[in-house]
Order: C-alpha cells, then structure tokens, then sequence
C-alpha cells in the first residue's frame, strides 16, 4: 500500500437548480478545467480518469464516453462507477485504488449531476418498480401500504419512516431537525459553491416550510441542483513534486447490508434508522486508518444528509458521539462552526446536491478544511484528521473516508 | 510483473434466454464458485459488481444483487462498463494491499429482458447523435466494416471466414448461447442484411449471461487453487467520442490498451509470446480489426491469416477459441468472459476447443460505439 | 407446495424520463445557423482544424475552441453503408427499401459528419461528392439540414 493524497478540487462555478447555458459535457468540462487550473497541472499529466454520476437521472448511458474529449482524457483510461447516492465517494475510491496500486501517479476523480435535464423522481422510482409491479401481479394490495407511493431510494416518503423512527430512538425531536436544517443554510451562504443558501435562517423559519411527510418538512429536503466536481489525487512522490497542501487519505470503506433489511415491502424487517453499514463502513474506515476513537481523534465531519435528520442520525452511527446524544450537542452549539464538533461547514447535501457530485464533495470539503482552504466557511479549531460519509441505494449503503493532514505511516 | 493476482476459479452462464431473474442468477453463479472452492462467502472480503442500470431497468440496481452474491455486510462497489473493467478494478484491491479475496459479478439479461441495442442508443449524444436518428450499434460498426475492409483491401467475404470460425468454436463451448451445428460459411453469407456489410450472423446475439470470478492474493492463491491463473499486466484506453473525428479502420483504444499492458507483463512481441487471444468483438470484423490494433496479426494480412487457419483453435495464433461474442454478448459481462475463456485455456480445461500449448493469453474488453474504450489484460501460467 | 406459475414481467426499459436537454453554446450556435442555412464549424486556434457540428474543445490541441466559421456546403462522402433496417426503441424492424446513411466530409472539416444520403444505394460509391439539400422551410432545429446529394 502506498500513501495517496488529494492535490486539488475543481468545482464549477456555481452550483443553481438550472444551469441553461451549458449542456452536460460543457458543464463536467468546466471543473475538469478548474481542477486543473488550481493543481497547475496540464492534461497530459493526467494518468487516469475515474467517472461516476447517476445516468438514469439525465437518461445518458455511459456519459463518461460522449464526455471524454471534454475531460481531455483521448488517450486515457477512464472507469465509471455507479452506486447510487454514494456515487461521488465509490468514484474517489476507484481513483485511490488507482493510485494507491501503482495503476496509476495521478488520477482525477469526475462527477457531476445535471438534474434539471432529467427527472430524479423517476429515476429513485426506477428502483422500487419492478417491485412494486411484482407485488401487483401477485395480488398485494399496495394502496393500503402507507408511504408506498413514494418510497423509492431517498425520497421523502421512505425516509420519514427512518426519521420518525430516528427521533423515537434518539429522544430528539422534529424542532431539532428544524435546527439543524437551519444550521446548514446558514452554513451554505459561507460557501461559494453551496446551492440553497439563507443566511437568516432559524428553526422557527424552517418549521414554517409545510410537512411533507412526517416528521420531514419541505426545509428539511436538499434540493434538486445542477454541478460538478473533480478531485484530483497523486502519489506521495508526486504531491511532494506538485502541491504545497495535501490532504492525505487515511482510511476508506464502504458496506452494504441486505436491500430488503431497508426496504419496506415486507412489512419492514428491520428498522430504517438502525444503519448497521453505516457503522460498519466507519469502523472499518477507522481500523484502516489507524484510528481508536473517532470521538477524540477525529476533528471535523462531512455527513451526507439528503434530509436534515440525517445529520444526527449519521453522526452517532459513525462514531462522533453516542447514541441520543447528538441533538445535545446541537443544543450545545457543538456542531457549528465555533464548535467542539463541526459539521457539515460546507452547508451539506441538505443545502446541495447534485448526487453524482454529493458524496465526493463531502471529501472534498473535509480536504478543504485540512487544507485551510474552506475560506469563509473554514472551522475555527485545526482540523487535523477529518471523515467524509456518504450514503445511497436503498439506505442501506453506506461509504466513508478519512483524510488527514499528515501521510500514515506505512 | 509480479505475480500479485491470480484468478482462482470462476463460472459462466449464457443463454439467449436463462428464464432466471438478476438476484437468482447471480446467486447460482456467486454460490456455485465458492462451492467449487469449497469455502463460504466468510473467506471473501470485497465484491465488485459489473452491470448497467439501463439494461436491468431499474435505478441503482446492485442494490438488489449485493445480497445475492454473498455481499452482506461487506466493501462492495460496482463498475458500470464492461467487466473487464471491473476485474482490473478488483485487482488494483488486492495489488494496493487493502485486499485478499475480492469476488467480481458481472450480468445482464439483455437476451429475454431488454433489447441490447438501448445500450447504446442512451449513450449516444442526446442533442446531436439522438436527434438525428441515423446513429446506432449496428449502423456505426456496419461504417467500421466498411471502413476497415477498404483500408485493409479485404473481400466482404473474411466477414464470412471470421464468422465462420467463431460460430465453429461456440458450437463446441457449452458456455456459448448461440450454437449453430455444422455452420457454414454460405449459411453465414445467406443470412439477411443489417447494414451492409454487416449480415445477421456477423453480429452478436443478444444473451441473457453472467459470469462470476474470484480474484485472489498470491499468498490466499496457494491456500484455494492448485491451478492459479496470474495476471500479468492490464492496460485500458479511450478514444474520442465523435465517430467522424476517428480512423475506423483501426482501433486506438485497442492499440493503446494492450501497449499498456503488454508493457506491464514485459512482453515485446505479442505475436510470437501470446499464446491464445479472448477478444470482445461484437461483430466479425472487429475480431481481426482488433487483433491487427493490438499486434496479434500484421496489418493487411488478416484474410492470409485466417485462410491458413493461423486463428483456428489448432493454428499459430489462436483468436476467440472459445467462439467469442459471436456466440454470447451478456451486455457487462462479455470481457470478463473473455478472462474467464482465456484462464479456462490455461488451466487446459477448454476441452474441444482446448489450444495445445497455452501458456499465455490476452482478453480484451470494450465499451462504446466502434471500441471508443478497450481493456486489456495478460494472463499466464 | 402449489407449482410456481410461469409469469413473465415486462421490463420497465426503457425507463421514461421528462428529459429536455440544454444544447449548450456551441450547438446553439450551429443550430442557429441553420436558420439560414448555413452550416458553422468550430476552428482550433491552434491547429487551426475546423469540426462540425462546433463543440468546446479541440482534442488534439487540449484547447477550447472559440471562433466560429461557416463551411461550404459541398464535401465528399467518405464511407457509407446501406441500411436494410431500422432500429426503434431498441427493435429492428424491416426497412421499407434499403437507404444510404454515410460519413460526409464538408470540404475544409477536418471531421466527418453521419447523413442521411439521397442517393440509390447503387449508385453510392465512397469518394462521390456530395451537397447539401435543406428543407423549404428552416427552424433551426437539426431536420432543417435534410440530408445530401450527389453534386
């Protein structure tokens, strides 16, 4: 194994609900350029290129193929991963394994989410379909299951059910996700690259926005954005060569549990808010990366929140804290900028997301912030050792990274 | 190279209709390998899965066959393009260190479930290629042909002759999904037109199939294999998307790709030092379009060649000795086919169509219109 | 047990998206052109490689391409093919008559272009010089370039 770590992030330059003035190569190749504009480095140094988005939601097969000229990579490998809302993390991955096998020096890591060219309610139903179709030609009567309507992959309707079961096991209650929804819009008006930004926002304003279905209410949705981000990581011989600040990949993982033990079709095995991946993938991620408690060692978080809730919820799976105890912190004011425990800086998935992009922009902010890059939304105490987490499919996927300001010992 | 990966077993299926669901074929393919090596899905610690949400029609769908292939609670991940790509993926794992035992899965039913040619229909460009409608799988790799007939000044027959030999050796593979008795190359010229030159039998048939491989450590090969296969070197490439930008009478996806891996494995002369070719060819004039790119046969000699019999199971070098996509193109899993057929030779275990002296192989992967991405890997005893 | 009924459900492929997809600045202005018939390429500066239909990049050069430049409308017809189908929703179906689709050189591109030829398939020959045919009446959309014919 050898030490791998990211050298630059290009991000385009906004990330809006509609970008018209760009078509989709045209929008992948604008962070392709920045990435490359802000590591210095010129195309050709490029080895590999790694790809990941969600096609189905822009109805592109395979965009990697028309994309390749706009990511100047004629000449070059190319491997697309697709994973769902954990996308973004699986494509950092491949880069790492990449580059952490001697495949490849430098590898960038593309992707990129255009949702206003495609419909993301169809493609998260595109899930649970043959589901359902299987159940109606069976003769089970889906109306009367609630929520069936829409309880494809994360939206709203399948994870009130995790939420609601989240408050009940936490002790938390809904205006803790009012708060923390709020939080992050705040959080997001200091980050040039965030999409749903409100500086003035509170938990009474979010608790305005209308229930959509209980507990989640309309503020506590990410929103559907169109952007794109690329990382690009190298060697430890070549980042010595080629940046000045890196921030070194400590630990990854990733762990899946059983589609079924998350669905709810039959009648719900097991609990949407229990996430055994999630703690799974962090203990793993620790063990790589040498870590004994996340609790202490750890000093920044990016969680993948596509609903506000999740940011508690995910926080005590993956270790920062103990089980209930995350809505104290928040109450504590722990979990902002100043705090003992920042979150989500960045403004979270909750603030934007375009999902191919949403999982790795968590890495990329947790670099961001060991970097001391994050500008604006830098968090006050040092980060020396940060995790990224990302969840998709059918919730019942979960990926995490571990980055750190010094390479590990190997 | 080192000899880091090796392939400890693997199982294929194909058919033009298994009259199978995803979640139970990946089952009786993950289980039926790890039963062949008499261990349980305990001794595996990563799995690769390898197929394309298009096709299973269904959004994020290795959520579904995770579980199946004996994932649970494991690192997983899955490549969406050829499995080729999916095997070096899961090797880069295991060569990095983090790994020992890493299961790849590819599949699609693309035979009874999904017409294979939306494949690439969805990849096209949608404000150009889909708009105009002239673009598809079949009319892109008919202007190939065309192209690489003329610059090589090749008959319309050799598309005949490459059938011919293809659909021979499928006919012998039990793992083939197209066997054809007694094929002859008049059967083959007198089926109908698609685009000209292309005719029905010089294209793939759509396949439902899979195939499950085991990739393994050098120090877990021992423990699980007296019949390792290594990995000797793997190279990949992308050419450009735009059809009219390309020469097709060639493949620089292919040539850049097996460069990269013949590098790796120290090989100079691929011609003489290979021993067997598994090459991803869609359609009849890509077999020796790609074997030219790749080094395998001399430029312009390809018809010589396969006249003497060179390509044949019994020649100097054999190409697609398993039958080749002629006979079975499971969207996703066709190059990881291609790794399997070859390791089969290795380990002497391809019976009729079994090459005497084989010693090293290549398999060949790709993605896109006309090969715009090749994967290439080396294999060795 | 009760024997397993032999139900076959039919796939939801394709999946049916509301796409609608922004053409982006290089193909708005090709499509642009069309309006008056005139066909825009893309010019690297600095290779100086035209290609048509425009797009960003210049490949060769890693360069984004930003001027634009009208093309004749007469090229040669590189490699052709007959089609004796026609692929629909992913299903072949039976050409009515055999048709000639093939790659067109605009003299000067440096890229081929795919169009639909207006030309027995006989009569196709690779090297032919061929001219566009527009529609009687342009919108600026890509069927108001209706295909070539021989010059």
């Amino acid at each position: 194994m050898r030490n791998v770590g990211i050298i630059g992030i290009g991000y385009t330059p906004v990330f809006v609900s509609k970008r018209k003035d760009v078509s989709i190569v045209e929008m992948i190749s604008e962070a392709v350029d920045a990435g490359l504009k802000n590591t210095g480095l010129a195309p050709e140094d490029i080895d590999a290129y790694v790809f990941g988005n969600m096609a189905t939601f822009e109805g592109v097969n395979m965009p990697h193929l028309w994309a390749t000229e706009h990511m100047h990579a004629r000449g070059k490998p190319i491997m697309r991963f697709a994973t769902g809302g954990t996308i973004g993390m699986a494509a950092f991955h491949g880069a790492y394994y990449h580059v952490a096998s001697g495949m490849a020096d430098i590898a960038m890591a593309v992707t990129y989410e255009k949702h206003s060219e495609g419909d993301a309610q169809v493609g998260l139903m595109g899930i649970i379909t043959p589901e359902l179709m299987a159940m109606l030609s069976a003769g089970i009567d889906v109306t009367g299951q609630s929520g069936m309507g829409a309880i494809g992959g994360g939206s709203a309707g399948g994870i009130s059910f995790q939420a609601s079961s989240y408050l009940h096991r936490s002790g938390a209650g809904i205006e803790h996700i009012d708060a923390i929804a709020a939080m992050e819009r705040r959080n997001a008006a200091k980050n040039p690259y965030a999409h749903l930004k409100d500086p003035e926002a509170t938990a009474e304003k979010i608790a305005q926005t209308p229930m959509v279905s209980w507990p989640i209410r309309f503020g506590h949705i990410c929103p559907t954005t169109d952007g794109a981000t690329v990382c690009i990581l190298a060697s430890e011989e070549k980042a010595a060569k080629i940046a000045d600040k890196v921030a070194w990949v400590l630990g990854v993982a990733n762990c899946a549990s059983d589609a079924t033990t998350a669905n709810l079709i039959d009648s719900q095995i097991t609990d949407p808010a229990e996430q055994l991946p999630a703690i799974m993938a962090s203990k793993k991620a620790c063990e790589r990366a040498g870590i004994e408690d996340p609790k202490k060692e750890i000093d920044y978080v990016e969680i993948y929140n596509g609903f506000a809730h999740q940011t508690l919820m995910y926080l005590e799976k993956v270790g920062m804290c103990e089980v209930g105890e995350a809505h104290k912190l928040l109450e504590a004011g722990e979990l902002e900028m100043n705090g003992r425990c920042p979150v989500n800086a960045s403004g979270g998935v909750v603030s934007t997301n375009s999902i191919g992009t949403s999982a790795l922009n968590r890495v990329t902010e947790c670099a961001l912030q060991i970097m001391g890059q994050a500008g604006e939304h830098q968090v006050e105490k040092e980060v020396h050792k940060a995790m990224a987490h990302g969840w998709g499919g059918l919730m019942q996927y979960c990926t995490i990274t571990i980055l750190g300001d010094k390479p590990k010992k190997l | 190279m080192e000899k880091k990966v090796a392939i400890a077993g693997f199982r294929i299926a194909a058919a033009p209709d298994l009259e199978t669901t995803r979640e139970r074929l990946v089952f009786d393919l993950s289980k039926g390998l790890l039963d062949d090596l008499g261990i349980t899905r305990d001794a595996v610690d990563n799995f690769v899965f390898c197929s394309n949400d298009f096709m299973d029609g269904r959004t994020i769908s290795h959520v579904f066959i995770g579980p199946a292939a004996g994932g649970y609670m494991k690192d997983q991940t899955k490549v969406e393009m050829d499995g080729l790509n999916a095997m070096i993926y899961a090797s880069m794992g295991i060569i990095s260190g983090q790994y020992d035992v890493t299961m790849v899965v590819a599949l699609s039913l693309t035979g009874s479930q999904a017409s294979p040619y939306l494949y690439t229909d969805y990849s096209l460009d949608p404000t150009y290629d889909r708009q105009l409608k002239l673009l598809n799988e079949l009319s892109a790799a008919a202007l190939e042909a065309r192209s690489y007939l003329t610059a090589g000044g090749y008959p319309e027959e050799l598309l005949d002759v490459v059938a011919a030999q293809d659909l021979k050796n499928a006919a012998a593979n039990p793992g083939q999904a197209r066997r054809i008795d007694g094929v002859s190359r008049e059967r083959i010229k007198g089926s109908p037109y698609y685009y000209e030159p292309l005719r029905e039998l010089h294209c793939y048939p759509p396949t439902d199939g899979g195939c499950a491989m085991l990739l393994v450590s050098e120090k877990k090969a021992k423990e699980l294999t007296d019949k390792p296969v290594w990995l000797l070197g793997m190279g990949r490439s992308t050419d450009i998307y735009y059809l009219g930008d390309r020469d097709l009478s060639t493949s620089l996806s292919a040539a850049q790709a097996a460069e990269r891996a013949y590098a790796m494995a120290g090989i100079k002369d691929p011609a003489s030092e290979l021993d067997l070719a598994e090459i991803m060819s869609l359609f009849a004039h890509q077999e020796p379009l790609l074997a030219e790119a790749m080094g395998l046969l001399e430029k312009g000699k390809a018809a010589a060649a396969y006249e003497a019999g060179d390509t044949a199971v019994e020649g100097r070098m054999p190409i697609n000795p398993s039958g080749g996509p002629l006979g079975a193109h499971p969207i996703c899993a066709t190059g990881l086919i291609r790794a399997a057929e070859a390791a089969r030779q290795l380990r002497g275990e391809a019976g009729e169509n079994q090459v005497k002296k084989a010693g090293v192989a290549l398999a060949h992967g790709q993605d896109g219109v006309c090969a715009q991405q090749s994967a290439v890997v080396i294999l060795g005893t | 047990m009760e024997e397993i009924k032999d139900t076959f459900l039919h796939p939801v492929v394709p999946l049916d998206f509301q796409n609608n997809y922004r053409v982006g600045a290089y193909l708005q202005r090709y499509l642009d052109g069309f309006k008056e018939k005139k066909i825009l390429g893309a010019k690297c500066s600095q290779c100086g490689r035209v290609v048509v239909p425009p797009r960003k990049y210049c490949g060769a050069c890693n360069l984004v391409m930003e001027e634009f430049t009208e093309l004749p409308q007469e090229g040669t017809l590189e490699n052709f093919t007959v089609g004796h189908v026609n692929l629909e929703k992913g299903q072949w179906k039976r050409a009515d008559a055999p048709y000639v689709i093939g790659m067109v050189r605009l003299d000067g591109a440096a890229n081929a272009m795919l169009a639909r030829l207006n030309v027995s398939p006989a009569d196709a020959r690779a090297g032919m010089k061929v001219k566009a045919v527009w529609k009687d009446q342009v919108e600026g959309e890509h069927a108001d370039l209706d295909c070539f014919e021989p010059a």
